[in-house]
């Protein structure tokens, strides 16, 4: 479904992604790990065709997607439509006037109708547990719940691969809970999930196979997400993790 | 992950199935110009920040100074040459420098230039030419002066010297926190760009009440920015002052510039005089 062939990404003198081989299938759930700055958000914007490859390919689907392809719109709309990013921001991604129109936002511009439109928008509030915020202004929810709505927004496009950046940052434990959860009921309905995340407690849960950054922006692991996390050594040498891991829970004297 | 457990009954049908979507071809232009903008924006502030970016090689507030003086020196003379000898000069600097920062502050200098000369222009009509050309050429020196001082020049660097000149604190303050809010409001805004441009997936009826929400958004998240900052000062025992921490010294480059500049000044005192 996604083929990433010697893929190198720099901002101006500073390269982000280099040399990155990767190749996700329909129905897979990965999760990218990594130390800060080495390179997964990029990796994640370049998937959605923010930005394109300086160097190497990127295909969807067995389609390459260039610089040039992406400057054609009906080309980009269709892969935006194909591909959903829940941004680690929420305030980021949240425009509208109301949860309502910010679900609705873009079923209605598929060319749905308005019934079709009102009938997703209820379906993903319902799915989300969220359908009492239907009328609330999105800058005023909780963190948690603006996180929710985000993932409605993107949910109500349908689409194939859903991409999250650090989607439980910022979250409390039960809400953290609630998305592993929702995520794993995605998966197996059918939806590719790419997550980038530093939590290393729920990682496994959210994933079967775990892709490593190093801080040299290189794929320096691809393999199991059960097997990454006992290579301690591994973690630390991508400095994941320090000398304490496998963290304990020590009571405090 | 273990999917044994998982049911997804209560999932709506249309979210188990493919979307059969065909786009449409509806251009983004306000959008993705807007992302363009921003972006340069952005990377123009990142790339003073950057760690092979020394900045300026002088003693910062001598620079400061020099440009002030030059730039008062030309608004004062009545003499054409020595605004053109100021001009070579400045020109003579630019071409130093490397070709991006270059262009940059040229086209700059000559935009405003040319606007310039537009509106001198009834002037040169009526028979004004000698101060139509001589307004026009100051404007040139004085943007061209400060387009170099700016882009080879920290922004921290230069507020330091502002306090240096005794400006008042509160003024260097907002004009520091105006140059690192640009930069972080900036980001945000570009971020909630990219979000509208993946969202925007067909014909958008209401594109400019999405840039409005936009718009408010940023709005919103400055003020709440603002608060936590205003808070943030107060637990940090913040009392107004702007604590200087510059232990610069004179190299041999700033006595040369102490010279060029008293050049300068002799040349506007003769040529005043001719």
């Amino acid at each position: 479904m996604i083929e990433l062939k010697d893929v190198c990404f720099s901002y101006s003198d500073m390269i982000a992604l280099d040399h990155i081989n990767l190749s996700i299938k329909t129905g897979e759930a990965i999760a990218l790990m990594g130390a800060n700055g080495c390179g997964k958000s990029t990796l994640l914007k370049l998937i959605n065709g923010i930005i394109s490859p300086d160097f190497g390919s990127y295909g969807f689907h067995g389609e390459e997607v260039t610089h040039k392809k992406l400057q054609d719109e009906k080309f980009s709309k269709l892969l935006h439509q194909k591909i959903g990013f829940v941004f680690q921001n929420s305030d980021t991604q949240l425009f509208c006037s109301s949860v309502y129109d910010e679900v609705a936002f873009g079923p209605r511009q598929m060319g749905v109708g308005e019934s079709e439109v009102e009938h997703r928008v209820n379906d993903c509030l319902a799915l989300l547990g969220i359908q009492e915020f239907r009328n609330r202004i999105p800058y005023h929810l909780s963190g948690g719940e603006k996180r929710k709505v985000a993932i409605a927004c993107v949910l109500s496009l349908n689409p194939e691969v859903l991409v999250l950046d650090e989607p439980m940052n910022g979250l409390d434990p039960k809400t953290q809970r609630w998305l592993v959860d929702f995520l794993k009921k995605l998966n197996k309905a059918g939806k590719t999930l790419i997550t980038s995340t530093h939590n290393l407690e729920l990682v496994h849960e959210i994933s079967n196979r775990a892709v490593l950054f190093g801080e040299s922006h290189t794929i320096v692991a691809d393999m199991l997400t059960e097997e990454l996390l006992k290579d301690v050594e591994l973690l630390k040498r991508v400095n994941l993790v320090d000398t304490c891991y496998p963290y304990k829970v020590q009571p405090y004297i | 992950m273990d999917h044994t457990e998982i049911k997804v009954d209560d999932m709506p049908e249309w979210l188990l199935e493919n979307e059969n979507y065909i786009s449409s071809a509806e251009k983004d232009t306000f959008v993705n110009k807007s992302i363009l903008s921003v972006f340069k924006v952005l990377s123009r502030i990142k790339k003073q920040d950057s760690p092979g970016e020394t900045g300026s090689q002088m003693n910062v507030p001598l620079q400061v100074f020099g440009t002030l003086v030059l730039i008062l020196l030309v608004s004062l003379t009545r003499s054409f040459v020595f605004v053109i000898i100021v001009n070579v000069w400045l020109l003579a600097v630019l071409s130093m420098t490397d070709t991006t920062r270059m262009v940059v502050i040229l086209k700059l200098s000559m935009s405003i230039t040319f606007f310039t000369a537009i509106v001198m222009l009834p002037a040169f009509v009526l028979g004004n030419i000698y101060s139509s050309i001589m307004i026009t050429t100051k404007v040139f020196a004085t943007i061209t002066a400060m387009g170099l001082l700016s882009h080879s020049t920290k922004w921290s660097a230069l507020t330091q010297a502002l306090k240096r000149f005794h400006v008042p604190d509160i003024f260097i303050f907002i004009l520091d926190i105006t140059i690192k809010y640009i930069y972080m409001l900036g980001e945000f805004s570009l971020n909630m760009f990219y979000a509208l441009k993946l969202r925007s997936v067909g014909k958008n009826c209401s594109k400019y009440s999405s840039l409005a929400g936009i718009a408010g958004t940023v709005f919103l998240q400055s003020k709440e920015m603002a608060e936590d900052m205003y808070h943030a000062m107060e637990c940090r025992g913040f009392t107004g002052e702007y604590h200087l921490n510059d232990k610069s010294k004179f190299k041999w480059r700033d006595y040369l510039y102490i010279g060029i500049i008293a050049v300068f000044f002799t040349l506007f005192i003769y040529f005043g005089r001719v």
